[in-house]
């Protein structure tokens, strides 16, 4: 008895805990969300323009973040690359939500058994790492298709969580009674799909755009992604790399702004770690 | 029995087709096709040459994609094994210790946080400290060689550092996927419903962890396997790209910059082969160890 009184008060505790984590990432992505929208106005240069103040300077009162090899404020750079990853970002975790997230747990209903080849399709997809994906992708539809290419070579692993969660749900006892009783399995699909958006959409969208957020700053790092004059926060590290065992700065604060993002988008997902493969 | 096993081999081989219908997609599409049915047709004749072994031929060398691929295929599987094994020492001290106690697996998934860093950023952080900090030279210089090379062309020192580095950024990366596995399949083996039972029985905590726990631990890990090695070949390709490793993920990055299609197709089959096998041998591993643990 006190050991189930104990483990109630827990699940409790572990609650209230998941749910202020959660509304500390939400805020900070929702922080972030209007710096992006005042980027203009934050920034006290605009992208790209150089000779702002001299070369290489390092952080001090007048360029709180420095200035670059080529005189740029980096902390108006990083404004505005950050404004670049994060609406990339947001782009592709909504793709990855939707073709992954949603299509899989619909896929698991599909009549013909089209569903367990879509799993089988996404399973072979799913061998292959996210970010070789991607890079796949972009090369094939061009670097402007960037956000798209990352949110689709997130989805198959979505797809695969949302796909096979589905598939206990409808194996579960409330849909044998619910096929028992005569209801027709579209309604049962509805029911079962507006319960997994309650329970789950914050998390898995907050997984996504933290996937996505990386796979977007890497393949810019590896120079698959966002090409000059647009930078992102990957590009700008990739940038400042040439010399950044001497000039840091350039490097620490868009590393500093990427950290940040994908750390607020776990947490909104209330660091919830997803479900075994 | 058998049947499980002809099944999990079928489900295998069945991947591995669909690994190579990949490839042949991929490298298809590059083409340009004119109508859906010579693109169907041109589809056809590579998958046929593909499940032959022949991969065509690379557009930059004109050497055979496969053989491109597969002769730098030593560089990098020495580094993923190696990376295994930092990530094998790291993960299973870790995950088992945050499995320790209940307070411990509560604030377990506070580990993201310091998992928030791209692999690409801990790498670069890495070689800051090991030049900043530690006063190592030539960890970022341009370094095709494998460890064997860099042994045998003399300075042990050089070599160890040159290598230590993209090890650590694999090993850690794989170390968190580890980790997370280990505690999934300890608070599983935590709350299975035989341990009360068998405390009734009076077997005590450490019988029961020893005896029933362990196994069913170890049996999930190697489930996992598939997924590590996922996390293990993602930080590989920057871990090459980063450290100037001449494997084949920046054979694959540089085929992409260039349009080498044939050569990206091959490399992208070799590291689905990789994932498919560790995904297969583990489950194998698994059902030979708790026999009942159907799929």
């Amino acid at each position: 008895m006190t050991a189930m009184a104990t483990n109630t008060v827990d699940s409790v505790s572990g609650t209230r805990l998941r749910t202020v984590i959660s509304m500390i990432g939400l805020s900070g992505v929702g922080v972030i969300a209007v710096i992006v929208a005042l980027s203009n106005v934050i920034a006290r240069a605009p992208a790209g323009a150089a000779n702002v103040g001299a070369s290489s300077l390092a952080p001090d009162a007048s360029y709180a973040f420095g200035t670059d090899v080529l005189g740029r404020d980096v902390m108006s750079e990083t404004v505005h690359a950050l404004a670049v990853t994060f609406s990339n970002a947001v782009l592709a975790a909504i793709i990855a939500v939707i073709v992954g997230a949603v299509a899989g747990f619909a896929a698991a209903r599909a009549p013909l058994r089209l569903g367990t080849v879509l799993r089988g399709i996404s399973g072979v997809l799913g061998s292959v790492p996210v970010l070789l994906l991607a890079v796949v992708l972009v090369t094939l539809a061009g670097h402007e298709f960037v956000a798209i290419a990352a949110g689709l070579a997130a989805s198959p692993a979505i797809f695969n969580r949302s796909f096979d969660r589905a598939m206990r749900l409808a194996r579960s006892r409330h849909a044998e009674y619910a096929r028992a009783t005569g209801i027709p399995g579209l309604t049962l699909l509805r029911r079962d799909l507006v319960y997994e958006v309650q329970a789950n959409f914050v998390n898995v969208t907050g997984r996504a755009l933290a996937s996505t957020t990386i796979v977007l700053a890497t393949l810019s790092f590896l120079g698959f992604g966002t090409s000059p004059p647009h930078r992102d926060l990957g590009l700008m590290i990739a940038a400042a790399r040439a010399n950044y065992l001497d000039i840091w700065w350039p490097m620490l604060f868009p590393a500093l702004a990427l950290i940040l993002l994908v750390l607020f988008a776990r947490l909104s997902a209330a660091l919830d770690e997803g479900e075994p493969p | 029995m058998w049947r499980d096993w002809l099944l999990r081999a079928a489900q295998f081989l069945g991947n591995l087709a669909g690994a190579a219908v990949l490839a042949s997609l991929v490298a298809t599409l590059s083409q340009p096709a004119h109508g859906f049915w010579p693109f169907l047709s041109a589809f056809a004749a590579r998958l046929f040459a593909i499940v032959h072994g022949d991969f065509g031929l690379s557009a930059v060398t004109g050497m055979p994609a496969m053989a491109e691929a597969f002769s730098i295929f030593s560089i990098t599987l020495q580094l993923l094994m190696w990376g295994a094994v930092v990530a094998l020492l790291l993960g299973i001290p870790l995950g088992v210790f945050l499995s320790a106690s209940r307070t411990l697996r509560a604030a377990a998934p506070l580990l993201q946080i310091i998992a928030a860093m791209p692999v690409f950023v801990a790498a670069l952080a890495l070689i800051w400290v090991a030049v900043r900090v530690l006063h190592w030279s030539g960890t970022t210089q341009e370094s095709a060689l494998s460890w064997t090379a860099l042994t045998r062309s003399g300075g042990w020192n050089a070599a160890l550092q040159a290598f230590a580095l993209p090890v650590l950024t694999v090993g850690v990366a794989g170390a968190a996927s580890v980790q997370l596995s280990l505690r999934r399949a300890a608070a599983s083996a935590w709350s299975a419903p035989y341990r009360s039972g068998l405390r009734m029985m009076g077997l005590g905590a450490l019988d029961i962890d020893l005896h029933f726990a362990f196994p069913e631990v170890l049996a999930a890990l190697l489930r996992d396997l598939g997924e590590m090695a996922l996390a293990l070949i993602s930080a590989t390709a920057v871990a090459e790209w980063v450290f100037h490793r001449n494997g084949v993920a920046v054979l694959f990055l540089k085929s992409a910059a260039l349009g080498d299609w044939n050569v990206i197709a091959a490399a992208l089959f070799l590291f689905a082969v990789v994932t498919l096998l560790a995904s297969f041998v583990g489950n194998a591993a698994s059902q030979v160890m708790i026999p009942e643990d159907n799929p």
